[in-house]
């Protein structure tokens, strides 16, 4: 049994440099935090202590996770997968509403939102299901259609909530997973079409104000109240910046408030201003840092099971990446999608910590597990 | 099998390798153009940015849109809209608001004006959400603001549209009034509301909210330290909301709020051929402009818990004992349950005793040994309690419930009751207790356990009168975009049917004419000359006394204690075109004092028509619904 066999070499080959990396971008995100609600003196329990506890809790699952063979943790994909599609249901029924956005299970005091874990469980599925369907030839659309199934329940579940961001992450997810098992061109192409023909479907689950944001979403000079609002002033924030920043608790963007979703979605341009094209630069090679790591531990993973999960994990940060960034300095349209580590917000860092604790868990057991 | 598995010799295949060098790839040029990005941002647009994050900043001003007129059926406007000029604050850079304040007050003294800042200033201040210091201000204000503006930065006049309420209280209970987003409804509605929005608080203002309202506009402005704009960034125009059109007659609206104002009651015309209210008052009302400039907590006290609910529609939250006006339910039971024939007769000799307890008749004396018709045209009391005690509670109840009583009607107004159709098993469930047989015979005669509100009262006679279709009650006629065009048509709607054989209907409607136009009828006050009237008075004891000490107490009791009236009819006898219900709140007797109200009514409605022939046979072709 490989299962808490406490193996020397666990602890000797232990991933270090991903902690280290992981403690620190954590760092700069509190840091971060700290600054952009410093000017809000109302609130008992500041953000930023909210996330060291977040982020506590995230290191002691990262443990857990680590310890126990990831092969084990892969033979109850099914189960958690369904566990998640529960909760989701649950958010649907008895979900709680903010912002007009039912996204929420609360329960003494915490709330939760099952869809962040949702995006690592679909990893888990999808990893499972092609290690359990191996094949030397790339896939044909017939072969993908339970995966397909498998992505469109939470995909419309979580579109209806509305959660457009998190929506598009779990087909971005789904899509970069097919492409790295393979799939026959043609069949890319019909799945391409048939994800179009999908639209308009997914369009009529819609509600007139749903439809209304999303096509503010792809337009927001449609939207100066909402979107348009939030790009200028972000572009102000970052370029005011300018190349040394204004240095900490300087920001005079993010201290008089101009900033809107200054703790979550509009981090970066908090730290931008505040630390410049200097501070930018080094946290983005730090992303790059973590990306290139992952994508080394799928490259020398055991078994496949382990390539896909760590693929899978590195392509979730890099996508949340490059796409809050991107929304942040105005080249992407304005959708909902949280900086890994650096936004605020408890579930996400617990499902980052967790899908941390797999990546190591992959690293460690290469050296260990012999066939 | 073995051959398919490329992946028994590890993933580190060429295969991947390429994919892995693809992927490598992509994300070296997907970061380079985010790296660029930022140093285009940061340091080559970063003089300029940083200058315009200086001189900060970018507003957008909400832009309120025209929300919808209301007109009654005929066009004529019930609800406009005014300019409104508002005291708005910008928290932007100044954060001091309380000193602005004091600056504005001492402003204010030097033209003798007094500041009447009432809002609780909001709990999370947005440097981009403006708040509204004073509403609805005169122009003295306007100019103390407009000229002390570089004393005041960040404070400004914001023009925005409040409602005119042509008709005031004498269409308050219907209309409602609006009101600002509360913090509730800001957390709990769609994306699109934002705090500040009008939003339709109570009665039709609430029910047509989404059509009426229209969307925000907003205007993307530059302004200076000052808050004065700077430059325009860009506008979008505000979408006025929908015009809608109620059922309402505001001529007859106007005629039962005549006779009405000054007394506790409420009155109630409708449609019996499609359901429409045409009228419908309660009074006391309230003035709705009281909550244009936002309604003081005193005020609202006041309106709250003033003993006569003024804020409270009596035509649809009243609930009532229906008296008299109740025997045509058990009547129209007992002949379908074959209890009687129009020819049964029963012995009145002023009393009925049931076990040990004694019964008595409104008429002293007793009306003699008399059958259904008279027994409905003078009210006599015996023969009902005779009747009752023949066909039981369960019974009664049974075609109270298809005449539409006991449930909410289901018109488009908030707070409307249920009323209540007491049966053997809802006592038991209620009070723990049995039914006792003589609380049989307070049924009988409309005086037990069971209450109306005066729309359902009025619905009940309307399905007699229509010959068995009970309607939903309906305000909303349709909704107009603001060129006149309908957009949606609101059709009648059916809440079910009243099953009696035509010989009930006959026999019924003939007792009802009776009451107002035959000798001796309680209804008499109700006759008009230009068409049949059909009715039934009505005199609901508050509270129950013996007989015998009743008259002699009720000297003592202030008026809170005396009867209400009731009256409850329609017209003509022949195709029905208006059924009407009064009820006046401790008044005396129906006959007297109710039954004159509704005359006055339906006179006002066949003048009417009489004026305007032309007008009225085109409502009738297009109110003609096929049930």
């Amino acid at each position: 049994m490989i299962f808490l066999k406490f193996d020397r070499r666990i602890f000797q080959n232990f991933d270090w440099m991903l902690l280290m990396l992981v403690l620190s971008i954590c760092a700069i995100g509190i840091l971060n935090i700290y600054s952009a609600g410093y000017a809000i003196s109302e609130r008992q329990f500041p953000f930023y202590l909210k996330q060291i506890q977040w982020i506590a809790l995230g290191l002691i699952i990262m443990m857990v996770i680590f310890f126990i063979d990831y092969r084990l943790i892969i033979k109850g994909a099914y189960v958690i997968y369904g566990i998640f599609i529960a909760l989701l249901a649950l958010v649907y029924i008895y979900g709680y509403t903010m912002h007009g956005s039912q996204r929420w299970l609360a329960f003494g005091g915490f709330v939760f939102q099952p869809s962040e874990l949702m995006k690592l469980t679909i990893i888990i599925v999808l990893a499972r299901y092609f290690d359990d369907h191996k094949s030397n030839e790339p896939y044909k659309l017939k072969e993908l259609f339970v995966p397909f199934l498998i992505v469109i329940g939470p995909f419309l579940l979580i579109l209806k909530q509305p959660d457009l961001g998190t929506a598009l992450i779990i087909m971005i997810i789904f899509a970069s997973i097919i492409f790295f098992v393979g799939v026959n061109w043609k069949s890319f192409v019909i799945a391409l079409a048939g994800g179009l023909i999908l639209i308009p479907i997914g369009w009529l689950f819609l509600k007139d104000y749903q439809k209304e944001r999303l096509i503010t979403f792809f337009n927001p000079e449609n939207d100066p109240l909402g979107a348009g609002y939030h790009i200028i002033q972000s572009m102000i924030a970052v370029g005011s910046g300018g190349f040394f920043g204004k240095g900490f608790l300087n920001g005079s963007q993010t201290q008089l408030k101009f900033l809107p979703e200054q703790q979550t979605d509009f981090v970066f341009s908090v730290f931008a201003e505040e630390w410049g094209f200097i501070g930018g630069m080094v946290l983005i090679i730090m992303f790059i840092s973590l990306i290139l790591w992952g994508l080394k531990i799928a490259l020398h993973a055991r078994d496949l099971l382990g390539t896909i999960i760590a693929f899978g994990i590195t392509a979730l940060i890099s996508w949340e990446v490059i796409i809050n960034i991107g929304m942040v300095l105005g080249i992407l349209p304005v959708v909902g999608i949280p900086l890994p580590f650096l936004s605020y917000g408890g579930s996400a860092m617990v499902s980052l910590m967790t899908a941390m604790g797999l990546l190591m868990n992959i690293n460690v057991r290469k050296f260990i597990l012999q066939r | 099998m073995e051959n398919r598995l490329n992946l028994l010799n590890g993933p580190e295949t060429s295969e991947f390798r390429q994919k892995f060098k693809i992927v490598f790839a992509l994300l070296l040029i997907i970061f380079s153009v985010l790296l660029i990005r930022l140093w285009y941002l940061q340091v080559i647009k970063g003089g300029e940015l940083k200058q315009r994050s200086e001189i900060n900043s970018v507003r957008f001003r909400k832009i309120t849109p025209l929300r919808g007129l209301i007109m009654d059926r005929k066009g004529n406007l019930l609800v406009d809209n005014l300019p409104s000029f508002d005291v708005v604050y910008m928290p932007g850079k100044v954060k001091d608001y309380e000193q602005l304040i004091e600056k504005l007050k001492i402003l204010y003294k030097r033209k003798s004006l007094q500041f009447a800042f009432d809002q609780h200033f909001p709990k999370i201040v947005k440097p981009y959400l403006p708040i509204k210091l004073e509403k609805n201000v005169g122009m003295e204000k306007v100019a103390v603001v407009e000229t002390n503006s570089v004393d005041l930065p960040g404070v400004y006049i914001d023009v925005s549209p409040v409602r005119l309420y042509l008709n005031g209280e004498m269409m308050a209970p219907i209309i409602g009034y609006t009101g600002e987003i509360s913090k509730e409804e800001l957390e709990e509605g769609d994306e699109k509301f934002t705090y500040g929005d009008v939003l339709g608080k109570h009665g039709m203002e609430k029910a047509l909210d989404s059509y009426i309202r229209g969307r925000n506009g907003a205007e993307l402005v530059e302004v200076n330290v000052y808050d004065k704009e700077m430059k325009n960034l860009g506008r979008i125009e505000p979408v006025p909301g929908y015009n809608a059109v109620l059922t309402i007659d505001a001529g007859l609206q106007k005629a039962a709020w005549q006779e009405l104002k000054g007394k506790a009651g409420a009155a109630v015309a409708l449609d019996p051929r499609d359901g429409s209210v045409l009228a419908m008052v309660s009074s006391p009302s309230f003035d709705p402009h009281l909550f244009n400039s936002g309604i003081s907590y005193d005020q609202w006290d006041k309106l709250q818990n003033s003993p006569l609910a003024p804020m409270s529609n009596r035509a649809i939250s009243g609930q009532y004992p229906p008296g008299s006006t109740y025997k045509l339910i058990v009547a129209a039971a007992a002949l379908e349950e074959g209890i009687i024939t129009p020819n049964t007769k029963f012995f009145c000799n002023g009393s009925f005793k049931m076990g040990n307890k004694t019964f008595h008749c409104w008429h002293k004396n007793g009306h003699g040994s008399i059958s259904l018709h008279r027994a409905i045209v003078e009210s006599c009391d015996v023969y009902f309690y005779n009747v009752g005690k023949l066909l039981g509670a369960d019974k009664i109840a049974k075609y109270a419930k298809l005449f539409g009583l006991g449930d909410a009607s289901g018109i488009d107004l908030p707070n409307e009751k249920n009323g209540i159709v007491p049966t053997e098993q809802w006592k038991l469930a209620r009070m723990k207790e049995p039914w006792q047989p003589g609380e049989t015979i307070s049924i009988a005669i409309g005086q037990g356990y069971d209450l109306v509100t005066p729309l359902q009262l009025v619905n009940a006679y309307s399905a007699l009168a229509n010959g068995g279709t009970v309607w939903r009650p309906r305000l909303i006629k349709r909704i107009e975009s603001i060129d006149g065009k309908t957009y949606k048509e609101f059709a009648p709607v059916k809440n079910g049917t009243l099953t009696l054989s035509k010989n009930t209907f006959d026999i019924l409607s003939q007792a009802l004419w009776g009451v107002v136009n035959e000798q001796g009828g309680t209804g008499g006050a109700a006759r008009i000359l230009n068409a049949d009237v059909c009715g039934k008075t009505g005199t609901a004891q508050v509270i129950s006394l013996p007989e015998n000490e009743k008259g002699r107490r009720q000297r003592k009791m202030g008026v809170l204690l005396k009867d209400h009236a009731l009256f409850v009819g329609y017209a003509p006898l022949k195709n029905p075109e208006i059924a009407v219900a009064v009820i006046v709140e401790n008044a005396g007797h129906g006959g007297s004092v109710a039954a004159p109200i509704a005359r006055k009514i339906l006179e006002a409605y066949f003048e009417e028509k009489a004026k305007q022939p032309q007008v009225m046979a085109q409502n009738l072709t297009t109110n003609k619904v096929n049930p």
